[in-house]
């Protein structure tokens, strides 16, 4: 916490920002914060609803046989031991199941599916805690470790988003009203970097300028500021903060840190085993960011309608395509980080919004309208084999370092059909409670806007899965 | 079934604020809550249910049953039992009563169920306009000179020439002045030059809409892309808004279109719908019940919408009447998103005003809910426009912050003289503005304030304003030359062509880091500060870098090499004024003698990053 209010004092807005009619107020009772089992969070995201039967949750194994009835599709993968014997994952997978000691599965991750599926709005809901509209801006849970924990070191943005377009993408309006720090205000909103292998332009004086160059610009200011015949204005608070805040990005600009966005700086073998994708390098960017002093990171696969994970048709295919970009990154990721010494102090998250099913639309009594573009009864084409449905009663969950259990696997879902979690459900709200309690927030945490209390977990109410917890 | 209780989540402990705070409220309000103390004991806080009264401690935390308030509440005896009167409590609220005393009493942080005691009056009150101080005869002025007087406050300095010219354009406009219109100015001799300006700048149709169509966007969270358009849960009313404003419709009759909406302003009204199922306190006719409530009237319903407020008067029956009037289908009330049972019915914030009659379809109503919101005798209406008009053009509110209309104002007579000033007026929005330009308050020089505590403010002078993010993208285009020739909203009438504008465009990344906010809630104030993200895409951000490169080729191919005249004429079109001596050869040492156009680049990015030049002062 300290670090916090030193950041706030030497470094930023903060103080001044407290003035917006607008701006939150932490409430009046202390929180209690737990102790932090982890200093940096890293989530991959596993955009548009990533399959559990597919991936980290095997079924049933149905190869493709033209005529097989639907129903009798759970998993299109053969399953493959990990290197914890009562774990398995799907066939393509080998490197994550090679890891699977350093880290805990939950198996009984379940959501709810909204009456009606839209990936940016469960994606809201996961990201936020709490399900859209909402009546003030609900900050991402990135910005609340960025609020409550400040940047672990201060030159290195808190918050810090890698590669999600926000631009030009289909549904790229909702995914913008999550990816913000809502009503805490954009000081603790994330930094975003859609492509891995440019971020270090954005941390760099602009495209063309040399380091000296950007140097005397910032000394061209420095002089006419100094001979302003404004000079009456200098001690004017809302002048100061800003001219602060330019010179906490400038500093960011020249430090050293900023090389740590640039991973072109890596070697190229260690280049290479993460190069699956732009997931891949985002992998590599958030451990050069991680060992840099970052706070909180989200990696994404990328949502993109139909693309990715969000597959409504050859599912089978795509599947297995995507566990090539996620499977060398990510298991590398932890052995890089454990490599290091910073797997312990850094919780690594990856998720989804909700998993996929063959059949079934949301869950068992769901409403939600069926939205598979290939229908039928019957396996025809590889077009057809894959699972096309979006299903919220039973996603894995994985956990490593940060304090969870190793080798350790929580709830279960069902072997056949409803694949529903079957054993100590985790909801959203309670996954969130668990995440924040392992980096040192409660998750009661609560601020005051527009005279409501606005919680860090739905109305305070999650509760930590404290199992998982060594 | 036994599937899906399976994923349900667990039994949850008490909840102070969605069962125990209304159960209180509910039996012991009457005597023990606000101004009341029977026995000796209030309520409010935590700490007064704390203390020891005559009867010893009413509550023992952590043990029910040896806590007094239960022996009382559970007591079959009449002279003893609590409430005194009517049925007591049920069954099921002596049980969550007990199961929070068990659990400790926790307290909602900061909550009292005490009111603050300033109760808004709904009707304004004409007031008594003090005596003139040395011939500042116009009413603000008589006004706020006597509240200068009266705190023993400094009167602000008067604004120069070249410094009103900036801010009047900028405030009505949102544009920088041209230097030919500067120049224009400042040579004009008629005494009467500033009224003059003020007119011809609220007369320039275009300009005045497209500027103001950012602060109606905001507060009707109207946008050219954003959440909900995908799958029609949104509508947009911008060809509507533009030709209101264009048009300048007095405000009572743009609201009233608002709220009882045609088909081209309805995108307010029918709020944001996402794919899917909604909380019921999110549900449409919440939304209307809230965007109406905070829009229009400054009130705060979004607690309401889920239980009765704790902080302020309004009640969940308050939410849902209004919600009722404007729902085509029978609501049922839910409170904390359980439904109650209870359908609600038609109901008017302010039944002293008139009611909404609840036989009448869903279109008539809403026509009442226009007319009771817009009528003269509705002073909150009134107050509610001109405090945001205040706002926007002295860089804070009368009352503050904007949305909290139930609050008192710093000055009750300057509030309800410009409410009144706006109803006498026809309800013209451009009357009220060009009134207050006129003041010497607002031709005056802004407060410099060393903090940013709220609470020690005191009247002084106008407050600086950041620059929008429309005025600084528009500035930038002016300056540079740059604007780009077609803009994503182009509005269907209008007398001269079309200058593309910032507010004209949906938002990019330059304009979200200038503070333009995604229109998913309404915004009625944007951040006053600049934060070091947003400073970094200043730095930094290839889409300024890019805008800038243009730029300064275009400048340099339009206005020549001449490093001096260059200098002085940017410093002229960004700040509107010379540049001193020293800024001058400070500029030059970096410029040389014939700008490089990497040299003039940089230094129209030192000019636009100074406060001189985000500030309006």
């Amino acid at each position: 916490m300290n670090n916090r209010r030193e950041f706030l004092k030497a470094l930023s807005a903060g103080t001044t920002a407290a003035m917006m009619a607008r701006a939150p107020r932490l409430s009046a009772e202390e929180i209690k914060h737990p102790a932090a089992k982890a200093d940096s969070c890293i989530l991959l995201w596993m955009a548009g609803g990533m399959a559990a039967p597919e991936t980290f949750d095997p079924k049933r194994y149905q190869p493709f046989e033209k005529g097989t009835p639907m129903s009798r599709i759970l998993s299109t993968f053969p399953s493959i031991r990990t290197a914890v014997d009562n774990i398995n994952f799907c066939q393509g997978l080998e490197n994550i199941a090679s890891v699977m000691d350093r880290g805990t599965i939950i198996r009984s991750h379940v959501q709810q599916d909204l009456g009606s599926i839209l990936h940016s709005r469960h994606q809201y809901h996961w990201h936020t805690g709490y399900v859209p509209p909402q009546t003030v801006a609900a900050p991402h849970i990135g910005a609340w470790m960025a609020k409550v924990l400040g940047p672990k070191n201060p030159v290195m943005p808190a918050f810090i988003n890698i590669g999600q377009r926000l631009e030009g993408i289909g549904e790229s309006e909702e995914l913008k009203a999550f990816t913000t720090a809502g009503f805490f205000g954009s000081e603790f909103g994330p930094m975003n970097l859609p492509f891995p292998d440019q971020a270090a332009a954005s941390v760099r004086p602009p495209q063309g300028m040399t380091p000296g160059r950007f140097q005397s610009r910032r000394e061209l200011l420095t002089k006419l500021l100094k001979n302003s015949p404004h000079r009456e204005y200098m001690s004017d608070h809302q002048q100061e903060s800003m001219l602060r805040s330019l010179d906490n990005a400038h500093r960011l600009l020249s430090s050293k840190e900023r090389d740590a966005f640039d991973i072109t700086l890596e070697p190229k073998e260690v280049y290479d085993r993460y190069n699956t994708s732009r997931f891949g390098q985002g992998c590599l960017l958030a451990r050069r960011l991680v060992e840099n002093g970052a706070r909180f990171i989200e990696v994404t696969t990328e949502y993109e309608p139909f693309f990715q994970w969000d597959t409504h048709k050859n599912g089978h295919d795509v599947a297995a395509k995507m566990h090539k970009e996620i499977d060398m990154p990510i298991a590398q990721l932890i052995k890089d980080l454990e490599e290091r010494g910073l797997l312990d102090r850094t919780l690594v998250i990856i998720a989804s919004e909700f998993s996929r099913d063959a059949m079934m639309e949301g869950g068992p009594g769901s409403s939600a309208k069926d939205q598979a573009t290939v229908k039928g009864d019957t396996l025809e084409s590889p077009a057809h084999y894959g699972l096309h449905r979006h299903f919220t009663q039973g996603s894995s969950v994985l956990m490593f370092g940060g304090g969870v259990k190793k080798g350790h696997v929580h709830g279960a879902t069902a072997d056949e059909r409803p694949l529903v979690a079957i054993k100590d459900p985790v909801t959203i709200t309670d996954l969130h409670a668990t995440i924040f309690t392992a980096m040192g927030i409660s998750p009661k945490t609560v601020y005051d806007i527009e005279q409501r209390p606005f919680y860090a977990t739905l109305d305070g109410k999650g509760k930590s899965v404290d199992s998982i917890f060594a | 079934m036994s599937i899906l209780s399976a994923v349900a989540p667990p039994v949850l402990a008490v909840d102070f604020v969605h069962e125990v705070a209304p159960l209180l409220k509910k039996h012991c309000a009457e005597c023990h809550m606000g101004t009341k103390h029977k026995g000796g004991f209030a309520m409010n806080t935590r700490e007064e249910l704390m203390t020891e009264n005559d009867d010893g401690f009413v509550l023992t935390p952590g043990d029910s049953k040896k806590s007094l308030m239960m022996h009382l509440v559970t007591s079959d005896d009449e002279d003893e039992r609590m409430p005194p009167k009517g049925d007591g409590l049920d069954e099921k609220e002596v049980a969550v009563l007990a199961a929070w005393i068990n659990a400790g009493a926790p307290w909602e942080p900061g909550f009292t169920f005490k009111k603050s005691a300033y109760e808004p009056p709904l009707k304004l009150k004409r007031p008594k306009l003090p005596a003139a101080q040395d011939n500042r005869t116009h009413p603000i002025d008589r006004i706020l000179d006597a509240q200068l007087t009266k705190t023993k406050v400094a009167r602000p300095a008067a604004l120069d020439e070249a410094a009103f010219v900036r801010r009047t354009h900028l405030d009505i406009t949102g544009l920088l002045p041209t230097p030919e219109v500067l120049q224009k100015h400042l040579a004009d001799t008629d005494p009467n030059k500033r009224a003059k300006l003020i007119q011809s700048l609220l007369s320039d149709n275009q300009a005045y809409a497209s500027h103001w169509m950012t602060f109606w966007n905001d507060l009707l969270r109207n946008d050219y892309a954003g959440t909900g358009y995908i799958d029609g849960g949104r509508t947009q009313i911008s060809q509507w808004l533009y030709s209101s404003l264009y048009t300048n419709k007095p405000y009572n009759q743009f609201a009233s279109e608002l709220i009882a909406p045609t088909k081209e302003s309805a995108g307010f009204a029918n709020g944001i719908k996402w794919r899917g199922e909604v909380s019921a306190g999110q549900k449409v006719p919440i939304q209307y019940a809230q965007s109406v409530g905070q829009t229009f009237l400054g009130i705060n319903l979004k607690c309401a919408s889920c239980h009765d407020s704790f902080t302020d008067q309004w009640k969940l029956t308050d939410s849902y009447g209004l919600a009722a009037a404007f729902s085509p289908e029978k609501i049922e009330i839910a409170r904390c998103d359980k439904p109650t049972g209870k359908i609600a019915e038609p109901y008017w914030l302010y039944p002293e005003l008139g009611k909404i009659d609840p036989s009448k379809p869903p279109a008539e109503r809403l026509k009442q809910v226009a007319a009771l919101t817009t009528m003269p005798e509705n002073g909150r209406f009134s107050r509610t426009i001109v405090n945001r008009l205040w706002h926007r053009l002295m860089g804070r509110g009368i009352v503050h912050p904007v949305d909290a209309m139930g609050t008192e104002p710093w000055n009750e007579a300057l509030l309800d003289y410009l409410a009144i000033y706006l109803v006498e007026n026809q309800y013209d929005v451009k009357k009220v503005l060009a009134h207050i330009c006129e003041s010497q308050a607002y031709q005056a020089k802004t407060q410099t304030l060393a903090s940013d505590d709220e609470s020690k403010w005191t009247y002084a002078g106008p407050r600086a304003k950041r620059m929008t993010s429309e005025e600084f993208v528009d500035a930038l285009w002016q300056i540079l030359g740059t604007a780009p020739d077609k803009a994503h909203f182009v509005p269907a009438k209008i007398e001269s062509p079309l200058r593309v504008r910032a507010s004209l465009m949906k938002s990019d990344m330059l304009m979200r880091s200038l503070g333009r906010p995604n229109r998913e809630q309404i915004v009625t104030s944007r951040p006053n500060d600049l934060t070091t993200l947003e400073a970094m895409d200043l730095n930094n951000a290839n889409i300024l870098a890019a805008k800038l490169e243009s730029g300064a080729k275009q400048i340099l191919a339009t206005q020549g090499t001449d490093s001096s005249k260059l200098v002085d004429s940017l410093y002229l079109a960004a700040l509107s004024r010379p540049p001193t001596g020293e800024e001058k050869q400070i500029s030059l040492e970096v410029l040389g003698a014939k700008p490089s156009a990497e040299s003039l680049q940089d230094f129209l990015w030192t000019i636009l990053m100074l406060p001189e030049f985000q500030l309006i002062r």
